[in-house]
């Protein structure tokens, strides 16, 4: 009796430490990994000037004319001023609450679309899948900018409609990888254990697939974050984007013309900022890969 | 819309050359141009932009054009013999063309060999132009003009075939060389019709033997031949073997007399003309700074480095023998309100945003203050424009905005919604929008800017659901008819009057200055008008332009003009002088 108590014990202790769940080991990995501790600090920093630019704590003033037209950087105007003589830096500023609501709303659209499609689609095979999978690989075929426009010019202009485009086209590849990986465990004996004991399809699908295949929901959300981002200041470059306030995009779309007349701050603030979060985001996504991907594991 | 432009257009038109070293060693003399549009085709009839234009004025000729070197513009013949005999009532007029006048040499005619122009290619070519099947883009400008054109378009509307053979009442030949139109009604501008590359002569056999090719094949009868027109960014003409006597003219206005140098030389004066076509304007810039192209109009942003504001160019540029040309454009850039909005029907609000909006600094801002803020429609430099006359409602003057928006009864733009201004989405028309905004700001009127591109912008204008648009208008031909028309009520959108502005007393002056011939009876009306116009303020006017053009020292006889599309045949180039020249580049 004794030694079997003590066994036990030994088993839990040990069972304890093995235990620890996929979430926690990945955390640790993560936290374990300095740029991307780092990547994470300034995606945090970058969310929190998104937040107060959006209450106006910060650069509520973009529109004053702080100095001439086009004056240089200097000790007053870090990045210099444009061609109203407002300030770049409080500009790139305000662009971050576009750039970052972009990124949140659009991965979050596109994780949305996908991970339905793509489940539904994995999961029940046959017909349905045969319809979702024609959908996406048409849609996926349509040249993506082109697609983006299209949207664009049926939504009308402004940051909902840009919301909308980028969401709406993004979410394919998150529907495929849904797709691959419902149908790799819908026959796993995890889940043929919750059919006999009468689990439904729903519970199936949510509760026990998609807790497994979640990892990918994440490392796509950090890419699409970035790819949204990208995709808002081509958007804007092009004249599809935000309106009436300030964006990168339209930063750069000015800054196009200003080159030739040696007027490169606005163009340097702009990719400054974006280079520094899409970097951020990119590293952040690796590092997310390489902590949640069971197969990379222990590698 | 015609020949609407975009705000931001510029003064960079077009121009730069591209030549090659060794072609300079032998004598040939080419001319290199530059244009920063693709080019849409050769056909007269699709040719309603400047760039397809300018291109068609090369191989085709039409009955008139301008003479180059006079100012005011003054219609000349070009293959009509002479001008054309009017009767008295205005309404017929006869020409008698060139004999003897050769169309290029091509395989569509019998034995490759071009044959003669007559009367009846000039019939042929005005029936393509109303031809209901072709759409042409520039029917516009005879519609309901002359008897009979619109009955017999009418009547192949919804006909499998067009019958070219049936006599349209207002467009006869007399006899193999005659020519007669008979008008449906006034229209004194008709000239200048006939002067544009629309009307010019193309000869059915090529249009028939090439279908619908036509538009790669240009057959005309000008001074330089293309024998086929290909989609790549280098177009060569050469000079045309069979070209009439034509020479250069013996007579100039003052400003242009030193270039009578040429007076009586056959035309075209250059052998080879190669057009490049260069969208970009940074690598047209350098190429005409290494003089691979002959003139260019300065790009905005490259205007700090090539003019000092009040001294001309550059000590720079002027060491390696560019001269500058500047010249107002017949144009004016507006805000326009769409009267169809209740709430724009308040003439107060009107000039209160006018008066708040500041066009000094705009010309700053976007035309390096180059442009001549506008006081009304009627740019400087046709009849109709007042000299000295100042806008009562032009800006920035606040208090006068602020108190007019009290009148208007918003005071500090209480009560106003929100009003939104549409502009097209390229870059500079996106600054002006919201440099607008910041104007309308400091009186308490809040606007929205929204892009569009730019066919969506002109569908907006024309099913009227716009507020506020800015635009600009370029010159048709030199009448002040041509902006005026801009704002008379029966013109209503889809017309050409997009803001929809109708003004009783306008549209009454209008309607009996139409029909009179230049006379100064019809510049007072025109005068009248264009101050009603200031006064009412149908728009916030914006300013006319001025195009600044850099050219280098080879080149001769260079004039920058608003209707210079036949231009390349009077352009000369001094091989010595660009040898010389080149190596200081």
């Amino acid at each position: 009796m004794e030694n079997a108590q003590v066994v036990t014990a030994n088993m839990t202790q040990n069972k304890e430490q093995k235990s620890k769940s996929l979430w926690r080991h990945a955390f640790e990995t993560l936290m374990k990994d300095k740029m991307a501790v780092a990547a994470i600090a300034i995606f945090i920093i970058y969310s929190i000037i998104a937040l107060l630019t959006s209450v106006d704590i910060i650069a509520g003033d973009w529109a004053k004319e702080v100095g001439a037209s086009y004056s240089p950087p200097s000790v007053e105007n870090w990045f210099g001023t444009d061609i109203f003589g407002r300030s770049v830096v409080a500009k790139t500023l305000k662009g971050t609450q576009v750039a970052m609501s972009i990124g949140l709303f659009t991965a979050t659209l596109s994780a949305i679309i996908g991970i339905i499609l793509g489940s539904i689609a994995g999961y029940y095979g046959g017909k349905v899948d045969e319809i979702i999978v024609w959908f996406y690989t048409t849609f996926s075929s349509i040249p993506g900018i082109m697609l983006l426009v299209a949207i664009t010019f049926i939504l009308g202009k402004g940051l909902v409609a840009v919301y909308l485009a980028l969401g709406l086209t993004s979410w394919v590849s998150l529907c495929r990888l849904i797709r691959g990986e419902v149908i790799r465990h819908k026959d796993r004996e995890y889940v043929h254990a919750a059919t006999a004991i009468g689990g439904g399809d729903f519970r199936k699908l949510f509760m026990h697939i998609l807790p497994n295949v979640l990892h990918i929901v994440i490392i796509n959300f950090s890419l699409q974050f970035q790819v949204a981002i990208k995709s808002e200041v081509i958007l804007s470059y092009l004249g599809l984007g935000v309106q009436g306030r300030p964006s990168w995009g339209t930063m750069i779309d000015d800054a196009k013309l200003e080159l030739a007349r040696g007027v490169w701050w606005q163009l340097a603030a702009a990719t400054f900022a974006m280079f520094v979060i899409v970097l951020s985001l990119n590293i952040l996504g690796d590092a997310l890969r390489d902590a949640l991907d069971p197969k990379l594991k222990g590698k | 819309m015609k020949k609407m432009i975009t705000i931001l257009l510029s003064l960079g038109l077009v121009l730069g050359l591209s030549s090659c070293t060794k072609k300079e060693i032998s004598n040939e003399k080419v001319l290199n141009l530059a244009v920063s549009a693709k080019i849409k085709g050769m056909d007269p009839i699709y040719a309603n932009d400047l760039y397809s234009s300018n291109e068609v004025a090369r191989v085709y000729e039409g009955l008139l054009e301008y003479h180059y070197l006079k100012r005011p513009y003054t219609l000349v013949p070009n293959l009509a013999e002479a001008l054309p005999t009017v009767s008295d009532d205005g309404m017929t007029y006869t020409f008698k063309i060139k004999q003897g006048v050769k169309f290029h040499d091509d395989k569509a005619f019998p034995n490759a060999k071009g044959r003669e122009l007559t009367a009846e290619d000039f019939v042929y070519s005005i029936k393509r132009l109303a031809d209901p099947k072709l759409q042409s883009l520039g029917w516009w400008l005879l519609d309901g003009k002359i008897k009979g054109l619109n009955e017999w378009r009418d009547k192949y509307a919804d006909q499998p075939k067009v019958d070219y053979t049936e006599e349209v009442e207002g467009l006869k030949t007399v006899d193999r060389y005659t020519l007669q139109f008979t008008l449906a009604k006034p229209f004194p501008q008709f000239l200048y019709a006939l002067a544009m590359p629309f009307t010019f002569a193309v000869a059915k056999e090529v249009v028939d033997h090439y279908g619908s090719e036509f538009i790669n094949h240009p057959v005309g009868t000008g001074p330089f031949v293309l024998p086929e027109f290909k989609q790549t960014n280098m177009i060569v003409y050469t000079k045309n073997p069979t070209f009439r006597k034509k020479t250069f003219p013996a007579e100039a206005s003052d400003e242009f007399k030193e270039m009578l140098a040429d007076a009586g030389k056959q035309l075209p004066l250059v052998d080879k003309v190669v057009v490049n076509i260069l969208v970009e304007s940074q690598p047209r810039w350098l190429n005409f700074q290494k003089g691979k192209i002959d003139y260019i109009g300065i790009p905005k942003d490259n205007f700090d480095s090539a003019v000092i504001p009040g001294k001309g160019i550059t000590d720079d540029l002027k060491a390696k023998g560019i001269n500058l040309t500047v010249t107002p454009s017949l144009d004016v850039t507006y805000t326009a309100f769409n009267h169809d909005n209740k709430l724009f029907g308040n003439e107060k609000l009107r000039q209160a945003m006018s008066a708040a909006f500041d066009p000094y600094t705009a010309n700053k801002l976007f035309y390096n203050d180059t442009a001549l803020p506008a006081q009304s429609v009627v740019p400087p430099g046709i009849a109709g424009h007042i000299d000295g006359y100042k806008n009562p409602f032009i800006g920035p003057n606040v208090e006068l905005a602020k108190k007019l928006l009290a009148d208007a009864g918003f005071p500090e733009g209480k009560g106003l919604p929100e009003i939104t201004y549409d502009c097209p989405s390229s870059t500079i028309s996106r600054q002006i929008g919201e440099f607008f905004k910041q104007q309308m700001a400091k009186i308490g009127v809040n606007i929205k800017v929204v892009q569009n591109p730019w066919p969506e912008l002109q569908k907006k204008i024309k099913n009227r659901t716009v507020m506020l648009y800015g635009i600009a208008w370029g010159a048709d031909y030199p009448d002040a008819e041509n902006f005026l028309q801009l704002l008379y009520g029966p013109n209503k959108s889809p017309g050409a009057n997009g803001s929809g502005f109708n003004n009783e007393e306008f549209n009454k002056l209008f309607k009996t200055a139409a029909v009179l011939q230049d006379s100064p009876e019809r510049t007072a009306l025109y005068e009248k008008m264009n101050r009603i116009a200031a006064e009412k303020v149908p728009w916030i006017f914006g300013v006319h332009r001025q195009s600044y053009v850099l050219f280098h020292s080879w080149v001769k006889n260079y004039i920058n003009a608003d209707f210079n599309a036949g231009q390349a045949q009077y352009l000369n180039v001094d091989i010595k002088a660009k040898q010389e020249a080149i190596k200081k580049l």
